[in-house]
């Protein structure tokens, strides 16, 4: 090291590899605590009722490669940002590490439960996470010219499209719409959701084109009633966009995805414009098209009935309800019930049955087995880190330097916080149960991807900023 | 030991871990913030200073009125959107019309890619160009003269 001046080890990010210190304890200690919980409930199915711990039930340095490969990836990651990107945000790697780090411990764990049986499930898991590794410092190290986004905007929105007729083709040609799989691509064994990434693609393209308009929109002089909307002409491209977006995920049944883009749409407008009367409008459109999509569609009323359950007052159910709780609602009260048997510090990790009772329990039900395994404590620290990460998000797109990238920076964390919410919001019966992914924490290729993706953006946004900042001072 | 008592105890280690690790980071975030107050409050301290002035000399069609002066930054943007330094509204001039900055003494004078254009003493400003004190600097169709 004597070679190297004191530069590299004064810019070195201590900041982040100090917050990443505890993330690789807990995962270590979850690691550990893997195989002791399986060995002690194959025990207590043969009743035995005492079992003494010894030294000798402690897993090997074997058993713990998956999360020392993960630990060796995070560290490696961020000391290759040490030495490029020395001034991008400290605390976001930390946060999502931890994220995608519980996410694969939770595939690992629930591959072999019999809902799942899918023995390679963690080991695929945590490929994908070292693939999106690579992949956030591969976008780090591309975006080196941010306007490069804001230039090919419409490039952007005809991927966009081009992604909504391939999924809306295969969904065609597999006609069964509730099969788990009809909104994903099968490129030979990559099972790829296009979905994924239509969302970044929407935000980048909302927010070049936002940004560029800006002035006509915070006018707004095209009025309705009491509402003053935006010129139709300057909105038309957007609500072209939207239309297409909603229109694919109400045909191939996609009620989360439509949730999704509807929030980012609204969220980026008030954003972009600062008029609360254009989220206002949007929301009483939204009311609208909600009750016609409630009044076409079966499997919408059917959600709807599922979040109207009393799963308190069960003793009291009529026949009906019991039965529609087998059928429509299975999964639903299956999960408020594996979230119940928590209570407040769970039941442990790798001692849930979760796995065993609740389908999908692995994607979008994980929440209901992360709030069984570490209870009502761990689910509030889960939330806390997403609050943490879209805080930090909100924070880079306050400090950006201008509109465009403060709009994305802003728009790419609302993905995070309406995605989040729409999912633990279902599990939790709040709303209707949709089939999205929870950020970072379920299984799946192409939601890892593309969330690292969305990092990899905000570390390159934030880098740009300090160093203008670091410029003019 | 049993191997109950154990894995409590891993559990409930799980959940302090958990806590310390988002009180690090909330330790972490506060300290940001405050570096980041204090650089703020060091730069609102010091308004940006005054180097210079543009007179209009001739309005054109718009509604400003001759003789009007505005204030130039050592960074100065003019053009009809609310984020530049010098805000016109007139129908000639573009969302970001032009770039003045200060360097080593001498102006800098650049379109920034306006519709109607720059000019520097009649000279079109689409690369930078250098500006003396009294040169006419027109700005879509209005004119002003670079004063200090």
């Amino acid at each position: 090291m004597a070679s190297l001046s004191p530069g590299p080890l004064r810019r070195y990010r201590w900041k982040e590899l100090g917050l990443l210190f505890i993330p690789f304890i807990i995962l270590l200690l979850e690691m550990i605590q893997l195989p002791i919980a399986q060995l002690y409930q194959s025990k207590l199915q043969t009743n035995q009722l005492s079992i003494p711990f010894t030294p000798a039930i402690l897993p090997t340095i074997r058993d713990l490669i998956p999360v020392l490969g993960l630990i060796a990836a995070l560290a490696a990651l961020n000391m290759l940002l040490s030495f490029f990107f020395p001034k991008a945000d400290q605390v976001l790697l930390p946060l999502v590490g931890l994220l995608s780090g519980i996410g694969v411990l939770m595939a690992l764990r629930l591959g072999p439960e019999p809902l799942v049986r899918d023995p390679m499930l963690g080991t695929r898991q945590l490929a994908w996470v070292l693939f999106g590794l690579l992949i956030c410092a591969a976008t780090l190290f591309l975006l080196r010219n941010m306007n490069w986004l804001k230039r090919y905007k419409y490039t952007w929105a005809l991927l966009g499209i081009l992604l909504v007729a391939l999924t809306i083709i295969n969904a065609l040609r597999v006609k069964n719409l509730n099969s788990p799989t009809h909104d994903q691509l099968n490129f030979g064994p990559l099972n790829l959701q296009p979905s994924e990434l239509l969302k970044i693609f929407i935000v980048v393209f909302f927010a070049a084109y936002l940004s560029e308009n800006r002035d006509v929109l915070t006018e707004g002089n095209f009025r309705l009633g009491p509402l003053r909307l935006p010129p139709l002409r300057q909105l038309g491209p957007i609500l072209l966009m939207l239309g297409i977006a909603l229109l694919l995920f109400l045909v191939i049944r996609e009620l989360g995805l439509a949730l999704l883009i509807y929030g980012i749409f609204l969220s980026m407008l008030y954003l972009g414009s600062g008029k609360l009367s254009y989220v206002i409008g949007g929301l009483l459109v939204f009311v609208a098209l909600g009750f016609i999509g409630y009044k076409l569609f079966g499997y919408i009323q059917v959600r709807f009935a599922a979040v109207s359950l009393d799963v308190v007052n069960w003793q009291n159910w009529s026949q009906a309800t019991v039965d529609f709780s087998r059928n429509g609602a299975y999964q639903i009260v299956q999960g408020i019930i594996a979230l119940a048997s928590g209570g407040i510090i769970g039941v442990g990790f790798g001692l849930g049955h979760a796995g065993a009772l609740v389908s999908v329990a692995q994607s979008d039900m994980i929440f209901t087995s992360l709030g069984e395994e570490f209870g009502l404590a761990g689910l509030f620290a889960i939330i806390g880190i997403y609050l943490l990460i879209l805080y930090r998000g909100y924070r880079i797109a306050i400090e950006a330097s201008n509109e465009f990238d403060q709009l994305l920076a802003a728009g790419l964390t609302s993905i995070f916080a309406i995605q989040t919410v729409i999912i633990v919001a279902g599990n939790m019966k709040f709303l209707p149960l949709t089939g999205i992914p929870l950020p970072f924490l379920s299984y799946g290729g192409s939601s890892i991807i593309a969330n690292f993706i969305i990092i990899g953006i905000l570390l390159r946004i934030s880098h740009n900023t300090a160093l203008e900042r670091a410029g003019l001072a | 030991m049993n191997l109950d008592v154990f894995l409590l105890i891993l559990r409930l280690l799980l959940i302090v871990l958990l806590y310390l690790f988002l009180m690090q980071v909330v330790i972490a975030i506060t300290r940001d913030l405050r570096k980041t107050a204090a650089i703020s409050a060091d730069v609102a301290g010091k308004a940006p200073p005054v180097v210079g002035h543009l007179v209009v000399v001739d309005s054109g069609p718009s509604a400003v009125l001759p003789g009007t002066r505005f204030d130039l930054q050592p960074q100065t943007t003019i053009g009809r959107g609310p984020t530049n330094t010098i805000q016109l509204t007139d129908n000639f001039i573009s969302g970001e019309h032009t770039r003045l900055w200060f360097r080593n003494g001498v102006w800098y004078v650049q379109d920034a890619g306006s519709t109607n254009g720059t000019f520097v003493n009649n000279q079109p400003a689409r690369d930078a160009l250098a500006a003396k004190l009294g040169d006419i600097i027109q700005v879509g169709f209005i004119r002003f003269k670079l004063g200090a």
